[in-house]
């Protein structure tokens, strides 16, 4: 009776096992079924959508180059914009303006005002990536009648949306807007400095007060201080030198040393020398050779034999930066010397006059 | 004592179904992180122009660094398409790793070389460089000829000769396509603690190239080129791209990845003493950021591309894949400390433990596996119906995982334009569980045996070269 139990329950078991298993294979065949569908179903969404897009690429193509001829024949592309494909028509001409600016974009713009409202809308969405797309819209053809939505993309949660908000308006033909980048700029610091450092420069020369004056500001935290530099430094800005050299003497931290440096090596004048020369004895062997660096264009003659001396810096970048500085500082024949010579420095002044040669 | 066998061999046969379900469900959980990854990637690629973010000059300038082995009759084609890149500001270091053939006398009448002064910048230990040379017709490109050393060796001397904050691992014979850098870049813009990234290998096999550049996307001839083009789909969509939601990669391609290089040299350089170098240089630097408490992001963009050739025999393809068992076998026995420590974050609690007991041991459990169901069904000690349900499970569950990738690229890149090409990938879905895998697991069980046997060196590999249109 007992054996007979047991047989049951086991055969009880199996089964349930089995069917168990039965479930699974349905369910995962299901699963076969289902990715295989979606996949040929992305493929022909994706295929007539691409030939609805070239359709109507095809159809406002023409006449926006004809406007963009002759702003006069704008009416003519708004009658062949229907209401359903309105935001799909802003798209097809943000393409157009990401490429041109001045006058021409100003005639995209106008195409697309009158459906900017739609767009705007968007910038409300509580997907970051549909708020950016909106924001970024705005901020290409929406200006000025948009502006306070895409100053309002500067505090918005998300790195992505405030990043493409500080782009649209960190731009030369609308210095107006340059402030309210200024005043955020901690917002972005988690993106790459020298990536920052262009937008703000491309904000171009009327910002380049305002930069000098926040590098100089000892109120202003060391980041910021620094990557102003960095954009003083791109936009070639000879003011901000003595500024550069005051943040070298008064200030012990490293970025903003190191960002000074550079952009002394830019705009620096002979009367700075001294100030980067204490620098080329610094203990961080990369504030060292960023002096050197600096001390090559800054410097003159008699800086030469420093510099020599300097190219037997076991830190490999002070080396190479001392034998450029060299050459910078007019040692030509001395590194020629040198590279002729079998001294432990040969191949340095090689190099270095061979990058010369090269440029 | 036989029934002690018995049971023995029956509680492995719930081990190996243990592993079975783990490993499978691994492989969903990554897939359906990654189907959200992608769709959010494809929308953010939207909001943010990428020629505008680039060409606007905050791009960091790049090294690329090929090492070149005995490549004379690709070398020239291969670094034309380097020079071709559509990338501001970057440069090109070919390491000629001692090369017995004609690869530096191709590049130096192809170029017009002559010989230069370069200094090192970093002091990583490699074999003796013998000389260095610059391309009179490209300033850009140089070309350093090295004692040969292998390609760990060759990526160092290319590491100590660059001059860029950033630099991309490249093998000379891979094709980048020409937005690739624009596009993988883009980590080390938004994120300034990016010290790594990958791209995504796909196989040239079948497609069509022209001047260096893939012209026509077309799936492989072969039957064994296209179960590998799936797999690639797989483990780059599906994994990677999982691995990496979770901020958790642990693998960056050798074929196309590029690093911060002061990171790098910081940490050590390439291994010389592996054949996985491109993993162990990804675990190191997991271990090198984490313990020195240097924040730090280790990423992976599904759409920068480089195209590979991929083997289309057995043998070649099994020394890969014993290659690659070794590989990660030596780097994570090496990097073992990782191991659950919650200092690597989920690099150590998630993916570290993945690698190691389900990527590493577990073709041993699984080839296991197949002994001791062959053994219990051979002496009719098992239940046949059971049997047939648990195969059909798994084979069944594979196609769902491979078909899952094929959806994962319909949803995002579509690189594959032709409507059969898909149907054809669906037919592979269903074909690769049926020996395309067991032959895997039997190579990589290979593969971990020779780790053990302390087998090195990387095994002939022989290329067909590829299908390159006339007149180009």
């Amino acid at each position: 009776m007992e054996d007979l139990a047991r047989g049951i329950a086991e055969a009880g078991f199996r089964n349930s096992v089995i069917y168990v298993l039965l479930a699974v294979i349905a369910a995962l065949f299901l699963g076969t079924v289902f990715f295989s569908v979606y996949a040929v179903l992305l493929r022909a969404r994706h295929a007539i959508r691409d030939r609805r897009r070239a359709g109507l690429a095809a159809k406002w193509e023409v006449p926006l180059m004809l406007a963009l001829a002759d702003p006069e024949r704008s009416e003519a592309v708004h009658a062949l914009v229907e209401e359903k494909h309105r935001l799909r028509f802003v798209g097809f001409v943000l393409e157009y303006a990401r490429r041109v600016r001045g006058e021409e974009r100003a005639v995209l713009a106008a195409l697309a005002r009158p459906y900017l409202g739609l767009v705007a809308a968007r910038a409300d969405s509580r997907r970051e990536e549909v708020r950016a797309r909106a924001i970024q819209t705005l901020g290409t053809l929406g200006l000025p009648a948009h502006a306070a939505r895409v100053i309002a993309g500067l505090d918005d949660p998300s790195p992505l949306v405030a990043m493409v908000a500080a782009r649209a308006l960190a731009r030369r033909e609308t210095p107006e807007y340059a402030g309210e980048v200024l005043r955020r700029l901690e917002r972005f610091k988690g993106w790459d400095r020298r990536f920052l450092a262009s937008m703000l420069a491309a904000m171009g020369p009327e910002v380049a007060g305002t930069l000098r004056l926040g590098l100089g500001d000892r109120r202003v935290e060391p980041w910021t201080r620094a990557l102003l530099a960095e954009a003083c430094a791109i936009q070639g800005d000879f003011l901000s030198a003595d500024v550069a050299e005051r943040v070298l003497r008064e200030s012990e931290e490293r970025e903003l040393r190191l960002s000074a440096l550079r952009l002394l090596v830019g705009v620096g004048r002979p009367d700075h020398a001294e100030t980067v020369k204490a620098l080329c004895r610094a203990d961080d062997e990369v504030v060292r050779a960023q002096a050197l660096h600096a001390l090559g264009t800054v410097g003159g003659r008699d800086d030469v034999p420093f510099l020599l001396e300097a190219m037997y810096d076991p830190y490999p970048w002070a080396a190479l930066h001392a034998a450029r500085g060299a050459l910078a500082a007019g040692g030509v024949e001395s590194l020629r010397r040198l590279a002729d010579s079998d001294d432990p420095r040969a191949s340095l002044a090689r190099h270095a006059l061979g990058e010369a040669d090269a440029a | 004592m036989i029934e002690l066998m018995w049971a023995a061999i029956g509680a492995f046969n719930y081990v190996v179904l243990a592993y079975f379900v783990l490993l499978n469900s691994v492989y969903l959980g990554t897939s359906l992180f990654a189907f959200r990854a992608l769709r959010k990637y494809a929308m953010r690629l939207k909001s943010l122009d990428l020629s505008d973010l680039v060409t606007s000059g905050g791009a960091p300038p790049i090294t690329l660094i090929a090492p070149a082995y005995n490549e004379a009759l690709t070398c020239v084609e291969s670094v034309r398409s380097l020079l071709t890149i559509e990338y501001p500001d970057y440069e090109v270091i070919v390491v000629n790793d001692g090369s017995s053939d004609e690869t530096l006398v191709r590049l130096t009448e192809a170029f017009e070389l002559e010989p230069a002064s370069r200094v090192p910048t970093a002091k990583l230990p490699t074999k003796p460089v013998r000389g260095v040379y610059r391309s009179r017709l490209h300033p850009s490109l140089w070309v350093i000829d090295k004692v040969n050393g292998g390609k760990a060796d060759a990526l160092n001397v290319g590491i100590n000769h660059c001059y860029t904050p950033i630099f991309s691992a490249m093998d000379a014979d891979s094709l980048l396509e020409p937005q690739a850098l624009m596009r993988i870049v883009r980590p080390f813009l938004e994120d300034a603690t990016t010290v790594a990234a990958g791209g995504i290998l796909r196989i040239a096999n079948g497609c069509v190239v022209s001047r260096g550049r893939v012209v026509e996307v077309r799936l492989p001839q072969s039957l064994l080129a296209r179960f590998q083009v799936l797999e690639y789909l797989r483990v780059f969509l599906s994994g990677r791209m999982g691995w990496a939601a979770l901020d958790a990669t642990l693998i960056i391609s050798g074929a196309f990845g590029i690093f911060r290089r002061a990171t790098v040299v910081d940490a050590g350089g390439y291994a010389t003493d592996t054949v996985g170098e491109d993993m162990e240089l990804i675990v190191r630097l997991h271990r090198h950021c984490s313990e020195a408490g240097i924040p730090y992001r280790i990423q992976f963009v599904p759409d920068p591309v480089a195209w590979t050739e991929c083997p289309e025999s057995l043998a070649v393809l099994g020394r890969q894949r014993d290659r690659w068992q070794r590989g990660l076998f030596q780097t994570l026995t090496r990097h073992s400390r990782m191991l659950f420590r919650p200092t690597y974050g989920a690099a150590g609690m998630l993916a570290f433990p993945y690698f190691f007991f389900l990527e590493m041991l577990g073709p041993v459990i699984e080839f296991l596996g197949y002994l001791s169901f062959s053994i219990t069904i051979l002496a009719g000690r098992v239940d046949w119906l059971l049997v047939i349900a648990f195969l059909a499970v798994a084979v069944v569950l594979g196609g769902v995982l491979s078909l899952s990738a094929v959806a994962l690229e319909e949803l995002s890149f579509r690189r594959y334009p032709r409507l059969r090409d898909l149907f054809k990938l669906f037919g592979l879905a269903a074909l690769e569980n049926l020996g395309y895998r067991q032959l895997n697991t039997w190579w990589r069980v290979k593969g971990t045996y020779s780790a053990l046997r302390r087998v090195e060196g990387w095994g002939k590999m022989t290329r067909v070269g590829f299908a390159v249109r006339e007149g180009s």
